[in-house]
């Protein structure tokens, strides 16, 4: 027997099962059981977030104080700020409904974060140049569809010529929805197979076994 | 019934193209010199998309033991803390098992970045412009990172495949990526890397209830186009 293998998927059947029974039945035990592990679980994120915390302070202090990496100063930085937070957060007693946590977080990180996922448009434009080159007969289709549903979302050609929008719901409608529901199904089917799998056993993949 | 005839030998898969390509990548980046980069998303154990999740992992799996055996250097960011143990785990024995333990440095290859979308992927960013690695494989759930993702190690010229079952993200992989796993062919992808005939056998089983889907369709249209609402009516109740 190897325990090292059998020992987590055990676990893995028996909350698998557990959790399927809650869906499925309405027994008062099953969910209370499930409710139970829920709450194990909560537990155990939480102490990873602690552990994670610690480990951050770990590897990146070691990275300041040794230097030898180009990217050190990242690391400084972050500890700056995991330490700012969490000085500001507690100091006020207020966590982060305190006034000066919600400004560092509206001044620093928001905008931070509006910054990377404006930055989107460009990588769009970079994948959108990369492809849209008609190259051979199916890259001709794409770039035609491509222009065909630019042009009936821009406001303009569509109110100035109707057709433009009925050509848009057309490609959206017979061609795109056929398409996207057969991967759907198929993503659907896959996933179920392979929580079955995992369930019992058959996937150990993410044990490190493949 | 599928995983019995698997046993048996009695059903071979095509092949996957995406999956296939994973050995070349790693081979590519021993010989350049540069490392592999396996991204397994900001996905969780515990959300819808935990089975994508896995898939990612178990291909984590598959491409730490090669870059273990072939010594290639491997990178492996992450985004969730109850991923990233599970995934230094994975790691770890994939070098264990190579006897390469020695050469593992989980701290720096599977650093964890952050829980926050774009801190995780401008963090995977500097990292990929600063390394230069030689290949990418980004297999498991992604939001819209993942296009910040794909054209970044394209413009650093690095070999990649995308797969993930998240439908708005598939397009952004399809346009740069070399090889992409579409929809549920990522959940196929452990079974389908460890060439073991009673996996392939499940392989078989998932696109047979596709078969079985298709007919039901199929069946449901005509049933709908006469007048008969049968189906609907059970898959209602």
């Amino acid at each position: 027997m190897d325990y090292r293998r059998d020992i987590p998927l055990a676990i893995t059947f028996l909350v698998g099962i557990i959790a399927v029974l809650d869906y499925y039945t309405t027994f008062e035990s099953v969910t209370n059981t499930f409710t139970v592990i829920k709450n194990w679980g909560v537990v155990l994120q939480a102490f990873a977030l602690g552990l994670g915390a610690v480990n951050l302070f770990r590897v990146h202090g070691k990275r300041v104080s040794e230097r030898t990496r180009e990217d050190w100063m990242f690391s400084g930085w972050l500890l700056l700020m995991l330490v700012l937070f969490v000085v500001v957060g507690l100091g006020t007693g207020q966590y982060d409904a305190s006034t000066q946590y919600a400004w560092i977080y509206n001044a620093l990180y928001m905008p931070l974060g509006a910054t990377m996922y404006s930055s989107l448009a460009f990588y769009m434009a970079y994948g959108s140049y990369k492809v849209l080159r008609a190259r051979n007969f199916e890259a001709a289709l794409l770039f035609i569809t491509a222009v065909l549903v630019i042009i009936g979302n821009t406001p303009i050609f569509p109110a100035t010529f109707p057709v433009f929008f009925n050509i848009r719901e057309w490609i959206f409608g017979p061609i795109v929805s056929g398409a996207y529901r057969g991967i759907r199904i198929g993503v659907g089917i896959g996933a179920v197979v392979l929580g079955i799998k995992t369930l019992v056993g058959l996937e150990t993949g993410y044990l490190g076994r493949w | 019934m599928a995983i019995q005839m698997g046993k048996q030998g009695k059903i071979k898969i095509r092949r996957i193209p995406g999956l296939d390509a994973i050995e070349e990548i790693v081979g590519r980046s021993v010989e350049m010199g540069r490392p592999v980069f396996d991204i397994v998303g900001m996905g969780v154990f515990t959300d819808i998309y935990a089975t994508q999740t896995i898939a990612g992992l178990s291909i984590l799996s598959y491409v730490s033991t090669l870059c273990a055996r072939l010594g290639a250097k491997l990178y492996a960011p992450q985004a969730s803390v109850d991923v990233l143990p599970v995934a230094a785990e994975i790691v770890s024995e994939s070098y264990r098992m190579e006897g390469k333990l020695e050469e593992l440095d989980v701290e720096e290859q599977l650093p964890y970045l952050s829980g926050t979308q774009f801190a995780w992927a401008s963090g995977i960013i500097g990292m990929a412009a600063r390394l230069r690695p030689a290949g990418n494989i980004m297999i498991g759930p992604f939001w819209a990172e993942s296009m910040m993702f794909a054209e970044t190690f394209d413009r650093i010229g690095a070999m990649q495949i995308g797969g993930t079952a998240r439908m708005y993200q598939i397009p952004f992989f399809a346009a740069l990526c070399d090889y992409v796993l579409i929809g549920e062919e990522m959940f196929a992808a452990g079974a389908y890397v460890s060439g073991d005939p009673q996996q392939i056998g499940s392989i078989a089983a998932q696109d047979w209830y596709k078969l079985a889907a298709l007919a039901l369709g199929i069946l449901g249209a005509l049933l709908a186009t006469a007048g008969v609402t049968i189906i609907g009516d059970l898959l209602i109740m």
